[in-house]
Parts: C-alpha cells; structure tokens; sequence
C-alpha cells in the first residue's frame, strides 16, 4: 500500500524529477552550473517564455492550443516600445498587454463562437499579426533613439537581489495557481477541458470558458512581449519566433495533456525550467550547435513518450 | 516515506556532485578559453570565420566555446550569459542587431571581460572593439561594377538583410547611393529579411515575375545571391540578369567561376576570424587597440576568380 501511493506520487512528478536529474547530472560535469551566477542567469533565461508557457496553460487546459503567442509577443513589444516616448512606462506596458488580450479575444471568437479548430486559427492569426507588427514598425526595431531608463532598468535590474523579470512570473505564478486551483473559474477550465459535453451539460458556459483561456494567453503572451522588449532595449518586429513551439513543448514536458484537462501553471514553469536548463548546460559543456538541437529533440519526444507510458500504467 | 525518500535521493546527488566537481574542475587545467556567439551556424560566411577563430585559437593554446543563436536575439543574449558562466576570458560575436543584444555587451562589462564585435557591430558602450568592414564603401563599390557591367541603365532590383542590422542598411545605403548617380537606371524591387537562400529563390522569382527585363539583382549576402541566381537561371536569364553576391564563400566564388555568379566581394571570414582571436590576445595582454578596425576586402568577378579560389583551396 505504502509502495504503491510512493509509486504514485513519483509518477505525477516525472517533469519535477526529470529537471532535478537534468541539473544534478550538469552540476556533475561541470562546476559552472550551480555557480550563483548560473542559477541566475537561467532564472532570467526562463523568466519570459514562463510567462507565455502559463498563459498557454489555460488554452490547452481548456482543450485549445495558440500558435500565434509568438507573434503576439513580438506585437506587444513593439506596441509598448511605440507608446511609450509620448505616453510613458504605463500607457506603454498596458498598451503592450491590451494589444496581447485583443489577438486572445479574436483567437476566442473564432475559436469558442465559431467553431473553427483552433490549431487552424491560431495559424492564421500567427501570420496575420507578423504581417500587422511588420506594418505598423516598417520591419525596423522600434525605440534604438532610446526607451525611457526604467523600462531599460526593468530589463537589467534586480529588486532584491532577484531580476525584475523574474518577479513578474513568480508572482504570477502565484495569483494563476490559485486561480486556477480555488476559484470556480478555475473548475470550469478544468471541466471543459476535461469533458465538454459533460461540462456543458452540468451548466458550464464552455464556449465563453474557452474563449477566456484565449485572452489570459494572448494577454500574458503580450506582458511576455513587452518583458522581451525590455530585455532587448526596443521593440523588435521580428522576436518571438518559434516561441509557440518552446511554450506548447514546456507545458507538455511540465505533463499537460494536449487533449484538455489536465495541467497546472507550477508544472508548465517546470517544463519551461527543463528546456532552459536543457540549453544552458549544452552550452556550459560546450556541445555543438548542430547537435544540441539533435538533443533538444529527443528530450522533447523522452519526456512526452515517458509521460504517455506513464498514464498507461 | 515519499518525501524523505525524495530528498535522500537529493541529498545523495548532490554531496556526490559537490565530491566530484573539483576534480572535474582540475582535469578541464588552467587554459584560456575564450567563447564566441555568432549570429547564426549554418551560414557559410559564419562557419568560415568559426573556423579562422579555431585555428588562430589553436596557435595561441587557447580553446573557443562557440554558442548558437540562429538569429534569434534573445538566445544570443542567453548564449553570452552562459559563456560568462562558464568563465571564459573574453567573447568574440556577431551582433544580430545594433542594440537589441546590448545585454549581452552589458553581461560582459559587469564580469569585466572584453567582448569584440565582429562583422555587424553594436551600439553598446560597453563594446571593447568593432573588427568591422567598411560597408559603405563595399556597397558603392558593388554598385559601380554593377552600373558598369548593365550599361548604365535598367531596372535593378534588391534582397536586403535582415532589418535593424546596420551592416545591412550600411551596404544598401552604399549601393542606392551611386545608383541614385546613374539617372538610367531604376530600382523596382526592395525587400528585407533573414539571409537563407531559400529567400534569395523566392524573392528573386517575385522580382522577375513583376520585372521580366531585370538587368541586376542585389543581395545582401551570397546565401541569398546563390539562391536568387536559381532563380535566374530556371528563367532562362542567365548574363542577362546579373547577380551580385557579397562575402566571399567558397561556393560563391565557384558559382563565379561557373558564370552563374556575376560578383561576390571577398571578405575572406577564415582571416576576419584569426584577426579577431588576434585582437582579444592584444586586449588581454593589456595593449590599446582603439575601439575599430577594419578587414580588407576586394571584389570577385570572372576576370579573377581563378586567383582567390586557388589561395583558398590552400587554407
């Protein structure tokens, strides 16, 4: 009995276990890695795209995927970079994060009132705002003149000894748990992922909770955007490419299911902690670029197969 | 029970780690290792001038680390970061963008090591030295050939680089600059992007479709030339539209000699690498190097190439 809820309990922390081999097996072959330094430097590594990878945690929770969180981010930034000489640092951040919540709510739209497959949608919406950020920057860097020193100081600075763009998923990690765990909103996510029929039947809006789990990503897509153009010192149309495949891997790692239901932010944070240590420990012990993507590759495949195997069971 | 088990197997781990790093440490010695971010490894231009910085370091006793970032601006700035991790003593990169990557400069200023630009240069304060070229010139220089070669007049069209590279804009300001001389002669086709030759297919196919009498097109590198010259070729345009490359590769100089090719610039990378190596031993020996130099270059076309290819064929 006892052997049994152990087995259990390690089943349902393969990502957490995963990572901690990851960085015990690095930390054996290099003395580099658990440097202070280091620990930092991947905590600001994994800082941005954990915050696109729990956004895209209500999507797939909610049975959806979005493709378009990338581009998204790229719109935001240079949206906040454009607003900000004239408007400041809030109107710049906001508007970053408005613009994000306004492709989450096309994405819902069209996903949850008119029914077309979100892999589809979000393809199109993908492309469609590379296009708009491509329009509205003339495909230059917005912001090389200057953007204001505490948005620049918001990139680089720490708030007791920890980077603020590590702050901003700690803390969300926080509120998105909780939301997701103890408030009825939360229930519904997991219920509609879970089962729509059966959600829809127990009295659960699901089309409304669908779209919704498309703006928290857009949104949080958007911060992620706005966060980069800080890292970056100017809004950059071209960022953020790719950036859907890295979050939709991380939260599967973390040991969501594609098909809805089942997921948490905590975990898809893990996931993103297991590509970014994943990277920055190929680097440390200096394997070539050609074969680190042959690695990245089939830890993403391991740790999916690993995951399926385990479910089986 | 789970929990203590968990944190035995933890606690195992991690005393074993902490029993072997000094040993890993030891073995690895006390050579100088330098590391180098470029911006992109599947690119000819790149991998050549990895090679010079490889052999160069390998003169000095020195190993490189090399990290990846195909272009992707935040994986530079991460890739630097890690190589600061590791220790090295110095870093040799090839900014994506003038200030996107200002981090990164900014990493290497606060672990005081000096950090060298090569090819496209950054904006940062913080950039030791810029071992650049001299781009307005180049792009004069391919301009002048090119309104030479067409007769003075025709349309041209051009494959830019990637937006927000000043190199880039640097060249194409070169070149329109003289073309804007020649009154007979009218650019009808402009576009940016990433430099794959995939791209040089499409957009030279795109420029021909609207432009069927084009005289020349313009390329920002010779990935995007070789690949624009496919195009020139399936439509039958071979010496009637001329192609203009810029960099120097190997399979650029042989596409010259084949005539697919009218010019590339020569940059040689292998020797732009081991002047960089160069440059960061000057600096950590403590000597004053300025904040610029430039590499020497010289335009390839079918009246030398037989020259530059057999000096290559020896390195």
């Amino acid at each position: 009995m006892h052997r049994r809820a152990v087995r259990m309990s390690l089943a349902g922390q393969a990502p957490l276990i995963t990572l901690v081999v990851l960085c015990a097996v690095t930390g054996l072959m290099t003395d580099r890695f658990l440097s202070p330094f280091n620990l930092t430097n991947i905590l600001v590594q994994s800082s941005i795209m954990a915050v696109i990878a729990m956004g895209m945690t209500f999507v797939i929770v909610g049975g959806g995927f979005d493709l378009s969180v990338g581009s998204t981010a790229a719109l935001s930034g240079c949206v906040a970079a454009m607003l900000m000489p004239a408007g400041g640092l809030a109107v710049g951040v906001l508007g970053g994060v408005a613009a994000g919540a306004a492709v989450g709510l096309a994405n819902g739209f069209v996903i949850a009132m008119l029914g077309v497959n979100p892999f589809i949608t979000t393809l199109g919406t993908m492309v469609l705002v590379r296009g708009v950020v491509f329009i509205i920057t003339g495909g230059a860097p917005i912001g090389d003149e200057g953007l204001p020193p505490a948005f620049i100081a918001f990139g680089s600075q720490r708030l007791f000894g920890v980077h603020y763009l590590v702050w901003v998923p700690a803390v969300l990690l926080a509120a998105l748990s909780f939301i997701m765990r103890s408030t009825p909103y939360g229930r519904r996510v997991y219920a509609t992922g879970g089962g729509r029929e059966a959600a829809f039947l127990s009295g659960v809006p699901v089309r409304r909770v669908i779209a919704s789990t498309y703006v928290w990503c857009g949104a949080l897509a958007g911060l992620a955007g706005v966060m980069l153009a800080a890292r970056l010192q100017s809004g950059q149309p071209t960022a953020g490419e790719f950036y859907e495949l890295t979050a939709i891997a991380a939260v599967v790692l973390g040991g969501a299911s594609l098909l809805g239901g089942e997921g948490t932010p905590g975990k898809s944070v893990i996931g993103v902690f297991i590509m970014v240590v994943l990277g920055n420990a190929l680097n440390l012990l200096n394997v070539d670029s050609y074969w680190q993507r042959v690695a990245v590759g089939l830890v993403i495949i391991a740790a999916a197969a690993a995951d399926r195997l385990r479910s089986r069971n | 029970m789970t929990c203590s088990r968990r944190a035995g197997i933890a606690a195992a781990v991690s005393i074993f780690a902490a029993a072997l790093s000094p040993v890993l440490a030891f073995a690895q010695g006390g050579k100088t290792v330098i590391g180098v971010a470029l911006a992109q490894d599947d690119n000819p231009l790149y991998i050549l001038m990895l090679r010079g910085i490889r052999a160069r370091a390998q003169e000095l006793g020195w190993d490189v680390v090399a990290v990846s970032s195909n272009e992707d601006k935040l994986k530079q700035i991460n890739g630097v970061q890690d190589l600061i991790a590791r220790g090295v003593k110095g870093v040799l990169i090839s900014p994506i963008d003038a200030v996107g990557i200002n981090a990164a400069y900014d990493a290497a200023a606060q672990a005081k090591i000096p950090i060298i630009s090569l090819a496209r240069g950054s904006s940062s304060a913080n950039q030791t030295l810029h071992v650049a070229i001299n781009e307005k010139q180049i792009g004069a220089e391919i301009a002048e050939w090119t309104a030479q070669h067409i007769g003075g007049e025709g349309k041209v069209a051009m494959i830019l680089g990637p937006s927000g590279a000043p190199a880039f804009r640097n060249l194409a300001e070169g070149y329109t600059d003289v073309m804007a001389k020649h009154p007979g002669i009218k650019i009808v086709f402009r576009t940016e992007g990433a430099l794959t030759r995939e791209r040089g297919v499409k957009h030279a196919e795109d420029a021909l479709a609207a432009n069927p009498d084009l005289k020349a097109i313009y390329n920002s590198n010779d990935d995007v030339a070789l690949g624009a010259m496919q195009a020139v070729l399936a439509a039958n345009r071979k010496g009637k539209t001329l192609v203009t490359g810029m960099n120097g590769v190997p399979p650029a100089l042989r596409a010259v000699k084949e005539g697919n090719l009218a010019l590339t610039v020569e940059l040689n990378a292998f020797e732009w690498g081991r002047l960089g190596v160069d440059m960061l031993d000057h600096i950590l020996k403590g000597e004053t190097v300025g904040k610029q130099v430039f590499i020497k270059h010289r335009l390839v076309d079918a009246a030398n190439v037989d020259e530059v290819l057999a000096r290559i064929g020896k390195n």
